[in-house]
């Protein structure tokens, strides 16, 4: 019999109302496949277009996803970039106005609680997105630890969040503002007019590793929900040969070839951001012992910090390129002889843009790259190479 | 379906030298395909496939499982074996195909396979108990197979059954018409 493990993380079982993003009916309208996800019906795929030729469309044209089920808050006050220094190990210090970094939201033990985008606006003023799937405990949490601070104003607020993605991004989305955006390079943001009069909020950034922008087009009003809706379906109309919608399904093997991370699989609360192999987000600046003291440090710098100095860490998230059936989360991995076992998959597949399989694993840090592994894959040890991520080289625009 | 093309096999090849196109709408009713009978170039039956004997025979019955598989069973007590149209769509483009081996013993339930896409892994459960008589190597260089022709070219294992009466006495193996009813409570 056929019984269709299809990943959990396209298909939530959700017996609670799902919540519609402002796009919802567009994605109707453009035949999209409907899932639950993370408390929203969300498209999985369009019609006409399977998984392979949308991931593939997004590597050499313009994707668009809706990412509106992601949680948007505002973080004001003088107090602010205290909050945001105790719950992430960012440096806020060493962002201009508006640039934006990806930090991770850490528990006191330094587990992730989840990864989020940090936008600088001002030294009081932060815009920060955190991902659909944690949202009620993302809130309880900085709700909690705010209250510990006096001039703090944290607030969620909804939108239509549009991910703009592809080489050819940027050459769509200008014929739709005035603003240069050659001058916006990966990283930095802006507060952005569209021709239609609407005032979005646009980052150039992404979770596929191509060039691309994020905006937040404001859509609590009907009128602003139209915009948003017309702005959608225009660009899809106007460039049919450059631009479709795209769903989750490309959106997750697309950020898996770039070596991202996804909560949930790469990242949890008993994992650190060091053993993630996410060093780089505790920036030098954050590494001094001072950080360890509960008045000037971040939640579970003690652990954090002592992993870095310590280098105790023994396994690393890695790469593995298989053929054959392809490596999924959970299978563990072998060395070459089979005898030994050194580590786990935390999310693979097939790799439309390379052919073969991906997987990003937990493994033994003695286990060098370009190593001959064994995946144990419904019950057979099958053979895999440890290989550097990301798979697929990132394509972003920087000066 | 792999039943009308079967049933249908003698006008299919009688036609053969007419059009493909203006055989093929009665034929290609929900679920069937144009390209079981012919190969690509020449429109002409392929005598060498596996299925030719039994293309031009037919099957005794059809029978689906509720989790999307289908078992058409011959007149030689040998089924083969494959997933719905349903099942193929729903698992989207299909990467990987892993087959049992020639010789396997399977009981109702064993796992015979897996067909993998993207996004997902799906083993394959032998709706019947028999032994593997032969498997569709043509999947392990084109997976797409099961996409593109899933009751039909896209079968996967042919199995001798164990014993003929199974087929008609399980209560787990749908007619067609409960199978397309089991559908509707998706």
């Amino acid at each position: 019999m056929l019984r269709t493990s299809i990943n959990k993380r396209f298909y939530s079982s959700a017996s609670e109302t799902l919540l519609k993003t402002p796009l919802y009916d567009a994605h109707v309208q453009l035949g999209g496949k409907m899932v639950p996800y993370a408390g929203f019906e969300m498209p999985v795929l369009y019609k006409d277009q399977s998984h392979i030729e949308s991931h593939n469309w997004v590597r050499s044209k313009v994707g668009l996803f809706d990412v509106s089920h992601m949680l948007q808050h505002t973080v004001i006050g003088k107090d602010s970039s205290k909050l945001l220094q105790k719950i992430t190990p960012i440096d806020l210090s060493s962002l201009k106005p508006f640039q934006f970094s990806l930090s991770v939201l850490l528990n006191d033990k330094g587990g992730v609680i989840d990864d989020c985008i940090i936008t600088k606006h001002d030294d009081n003023h932060y815009y920060v997105v955190t991902n659909a799937g944690c949202r009620a405990k993302d809130i309880a949490f900085i709700k909690k630890e705010a209250s510990q601070f006096n001039d703090i104003s944290h607030e969620t607020f909804e939108s239509t969040l549009l991910a703009i993605q592809g080489p050819k991004a940027q050459h769509v989305l200008q014929k739709f503002t005035n603003e240069d955006l050659s001058k916006i390079y990966f990283g930095n943001a802006k507060f952005v007019q569209l021709h239609n009069g609407q005032l979005i909020h646009l980052a150039r950034s992404g979770y596929t590793g191509e060039d691309g922008f994020e905006l937040s087009i404001p859509s609590t009003t009907p009128e602003d929900a139209k915009s948003a809706q017309d702005f959608f379906q225009t660009l899809i109309n106007e460039y049919p040969d450059l631009v479709r919608p795209i769903g989750l399904a490309a959106r997750d093997s697309l950020r898996l070839e770039a070596g991202m991370c996804l909560y949930g699989h790469e990242l949890n609360e008993d994992i650190t951001p060091i053993d993630a192999s996410l060093a780089w987000l505790i920036p030098k600046s954050r590494r001094d012992d001072v950080n360890i003291r509960i008045k000037d440090g971040f939640n579970g710098a003690s652990t954090i910090l002592q992993q870095i100095k310590n280098k105790s860490t023994t396994s690393r998230r890695i790469g593995i390129t298989s053929k054959g059936p392809s490596p999924r989360d959970n299978n563990k991995i072998f060395s070459e002889d089979g005898t030994t076992e050194i580590g786990y998959i935390t999310s693979g597949s097939p790799s439309p843009t390379l052919g073969g399989n991906v997987a990003q694993a937990f493994i033994d840090k003695k286990f060098k790259i370009g190593s001959n592994v064994k995946i144990e894959i419904r019950g057979k040890k099958r053979d895999g190479v440890i290989t550097k991520l990301p798979f697929v080289e990132s394509n972003l625009y920087k000066p | 379906m792999f039943k009308s093309v079967l049933r249908t096999s003698s006008p299919l090849i009688r036609s053969s030298t007419l059009s493909i196109r203006s055989t093929i709408p009665s034929f290609t009713a929900k679920f069937s395909t144009s390209r079981v009978v012919f190969n690509s170039i020449s429109h002409k039956v392929n005598q060498q496939s596996h299925l030719y004997k039994y293309l031009t025979e037919g099957p005794v019955s059809v029978k689906y499982t509720a989790e999307h598989e289908w078992l058409a069973t011959f007149s030689d007590d040998t089924a083969f074996v494959g997933i719905t149209k349903y099942a193929s769509e729903a698992l989207g483009d299909v990467t990987f195909v892993e087959l049992p081996e020639i010789g396997d013993q399977v009981e109702v339930g064993d796992t015979i396979g897996s067909v993998e896409s993207v996004k997902s892994a799906s083993e394959i459960y032998s709706p019947i108990a028999g032994e593997v008589i032969a498997i569709n190597e043509n999947l392990e260089s084109d997976p797409s197979l099961i996409n593109s022709d899933p009751i039909g070219n896209g079968w996967i294992a042919q199995i001798k059954l164990a014993n003929v009466e199974d087929v008609e006495a399980s209560e787990e193996l749908l007619t067609e018409e409960q199978y397309e009813a089991s559908l509707e409570h998706e």
